[in-house]
């Protein structure tokens, strides 16, 4: 332990620690732009300098190290001085556009100008155009909003493993880009929407289809129908400045009618639903010795990362379609047939906490008769703008249910949002089909929180099972390592893009910190915890639906519509068709 | 033998006329080449395509868009896709959302470049409606 003094201030901190992490804790606020909660400094914006004695320069309290009886001022004249000039600079070469930014009001960039008092355009700079990359189906990206800050850099790199940007070239010309500057759609870019998260500005932000669905809305002829994903009624409270966590489920349903989609449905019902063809398919390897572990397939993200870096792995991964395509598969056929509707006056839209998702409802197998099974992704912040576009008021709005017959769901369907969440309904619905017996304790507490990876071994009527659960791509790459090395005590792996899982989806509201994510997470277990359907298997309409279409899990129906098969990519993001 | 399908490829960029020729060759297609909007109409006195993919901004900054007219008003009906970078390049977007936009921009699709090879085959299957393993 050290004592220093910040503005006359005694203040205490561990050897060791940055002067930025210590005057945190203190409650002493220091803006900062690159910095990253989590990760190494990297030092880069110079905006969280403070002045320390005996040092003639400005020190950059991220990455400067704590040392005993150090003087630091973090509010001096030339330090406020110093990062005004810095916030100065970045607007010199940003465009003025910032009314038609959908990043304003949300924007760090912005914000630091206010509270800094950048009031007026001090220096002029030529501004060079960069070209808009708009090729992602997930993601769009305006080089000309960068700051360069490189926190998209960092997420991509040292958090998902996938580094398809970096920075480019030197100086006053260094811009984020792709391999060859390609594009988003020709890297390798998972379109987990991490980065969008990160960036301070908005320079990232998601490919928005809200005119598209508006189009369709107002279309006459078109039936209009909706999914939306479990952890989305946990985090759209945020967009309205509700307390993040708030679960406004029935609400969210309310809206989605008023804005006038025809049927909403839950894809907490194709949860269920992927449970039991999940589980089933698990059995049916761990009996007829298929390839394990089986690798979990609900998070697109990671379906684009395995067939990209781990091709060799495809195999392991399981057959089933996420839940938000078999929702979509059903729709287009079972529901159309139901309606007596012809499929292609259906627009399926899905609400999602993912940008990935955009990415796979444009997958070429994601589709029957020339029709995607999905048209149409939101996120769960272009809902926000949706229900704000069309005048609702949240607050007020009486609260109502999903539809028949993707209506109903259980609790393990609606914990699929979190992380550890699908082996936790799987391991629910695997000792049911193994035993005949429900789980004694439902709650299985080593899979929950936030922490990236988690392991468990039990036995379940004598199948010992490995199950392991890793968020973050970053946290895949060292497990799915150890599997190639040789590891063979694992039987079952949910993996999810997002550290966290889909609560912390790259679709989320902005501005989040890490206790708005563990609101969301606290939320999907309470409403496990308080509700009386919490198992997949005992879903009345999933019964029903294998007893009336599908028959029974991995039956020939299941198999054309809920299943789905996985390419070789290449590092252009590109099928390898060849190699299938 | 089963005839096959025509499509005209109309770009400036060689490289691009390259990579779509050799994704949609693989796939049985029979390809014609053009470079600009003069060629292209040259080549529809000779060829009926079944699908034309063009590029927008070539010789002129609305190429594209006079010839899809154009290729209407030859052969009424037959699909075709604007492949093009010019949001990248303008920030302008064109979609086919609005009934006005569909009355004036002759196209059945708009993709925006770089595209994949798996999402070019997809699009020309789905508008010629072959029935392939779609990737």
């Amino acid at each position: 332990m050290i004592t220093f003094e910040a503005n006359g201030r005694t203040i205490k901190a561990d050897d060791g620690e940055m002067i930025l992490t210590a005057l945190k804790r203190e409650g002493i606020h220091i803006p900062t732009l690159c910095h990253m909660e989590g990760l190494p400094p990297s030092g880069a914006c110079r905006l969280c300098v403070v002045e320390l004695e005996g040092s003639a320069n400005l020190v950059p309290s991220c990455s400067y190290p704590v040392a005993n009886g150090m003087k630091i001022k973090t509010n001096s004249a030339r330090v406020l001085e110093a990062r005004k000039m810095i916030v100065s600079l970045l607007l010199s070469q940003h465009p003025d556009d910032c009314l038609y930014c959908n990043r304003t009001g949300k924007c760090d960039l912005q914000k630091l100008a206010l509270d800094l008092g950048v009031s007026q355009r001090v220096h002029g700079v030529k501004k060079a155009r960069k070209e808009l990359d708009v090729s992602s189906p997930s993601i769009a990206r305006d080089p000309n909003k960068c700051i360069l800050c490189g926190r998209c850099v960092r997420v991509c790199e040292e958090i998902q493993g996938v580094s398809a940007i970096d920075f480019v070239g030197r100086g006053s010309t260094a811009f984020i880009g792709t391999a060859f500057d390609g594009g988003l759609n020709v890297s390798t870019c998972v379109n987990c929407g991490q980065c969008v998260l990160a960036c301070p500005t908005g320079a990232l932000t998601e490919r928005s289809y809200v005119s598209e669905v508006i189009a369709a809305l107002e279309n006459p002829g078109k039936m209009v129908v909706v999914q939306h994903a479990p952890a989305v009624s946990v985090s759209l409270a945020e967009e309205f400045g509700i307390k993040a966590g708030t679960d406004i489920d029935g609400k969210m349903v309310a809206a989605l009618r008023r804005i006038g989609f025809d049927r909403v449905f839950d894809t907490s019902f194709s949860a269920d639903l992927t449970i039991m063809e999940e589980g089933s398919e698990l059995v049916h390897r761990i009996k007829t010795g298929g390839a394990l572990p089986m690798l979990t397939s609900c998070s697109p993200g990671w379906i684009k990362f395995v067939e990209q870096f781990y091709p060799d792995l495809l195999p392991n991964v399981s057959t089933c379609k996420s839940p938000q395509q078999m929702m979509g598969a059903l729709i287009k056929s079972f529901f159309a047939k139901r309606e007596k509707i012809d499929p292609a006056n259906i627009v399926s839209v899905s609400i999602m906490p993912c940008t990935a998702k955009k990415f796979e409802c444009s997958r070429p197998e994601m589709s029957q008769n020339h029709m995607q099974d999905v048209d149409y992704v939101l996120t769960t912040r272009e809902l926000g703008q949706l229900i704000r576009m069309f005048g609702i008021d949240m607050e007020s709005i009486e609260s109502d249910t999903a539809d028949t017959p993707f209506g109903e769901r259980s609790t393990a369907g609606k914990i699929f949002g979190a992380s550890g969440g699908v082996m936790e309904a799987a391991i629910r619905s695997a000792h049911y089909l193994l035993t005949n017996k429900e789980l004694p304790a439902l709650e299985i507490k080593q899979l929950r929180g936030l922490t990236g990876a988690k392991e468990l071994h039990v036995s379940i009527d004598g199948l010992e099972l490995g199950a392991a659960v890793v968020s973050g791509l970053g946290n895949a790459r060292k497990l799915l390592d150890q599997i190639k090395a040789g590891r063979k005590d694992l039987q079952f792996i949910e993996i999810m893009t997002c550290p966290g899982g889909c609560i912390n989806g790259g679709g989320q509201p902005l501005n989040a910190d890490i206790e708005a994510v563990q609101s969301r997470m606290k939320s999907l277990y309470k409403i496990d915890h308080d509700e009386k359907l919490r198992v997949s298997h005992n879903n009345e309409w999933v019964k029903r639906l294998y007893a009336e279409f599908l028959g029974k899990p991995l039956g020939e129906i299941s198999h054309h519509l809920l299943h789905t098969h996985y390419y070789e990519r290449d590092n252009c993001g590109a099928v390898v068709k060849d190699k299938v | 033998m089963k005839t096959k399908k025509k499509i005209l490829l109309v770009d400036d960029d060689p490289d691009i006329i390259d990579q779509m020729s050799l994704v949609l060759t693989a796939e049985g297609y029979e390809i014609f080449k053009a470079a600009d909007e003069k060629e292209a109409v040259e080549v529809l006195l000779s060829v009926k395509p079944d699908l034309a993919i063009l590029d927008l901004m070539m010789n002129e900054k609305d190429s594209g868009f006079t010839f899809a007219h154009h290729l209407q008003t030859i052969y009424p009906g037959t699909p075709a896709i604007l492949l093009t970078a010019v949001t990248s390049a303008t920030g302008l977007s064109f979609d086919l959302m609005s009934p006005d936009a569909r009355s004036w921009l002759k196209v059945n699709k708009v993709m925006t470049k770089p595209v994949r090879s798996e999402q070019l085959r997809l699009e020309v299957s789905n508008l010629l409606k072959e029935k392939t393993e779609h990737v």
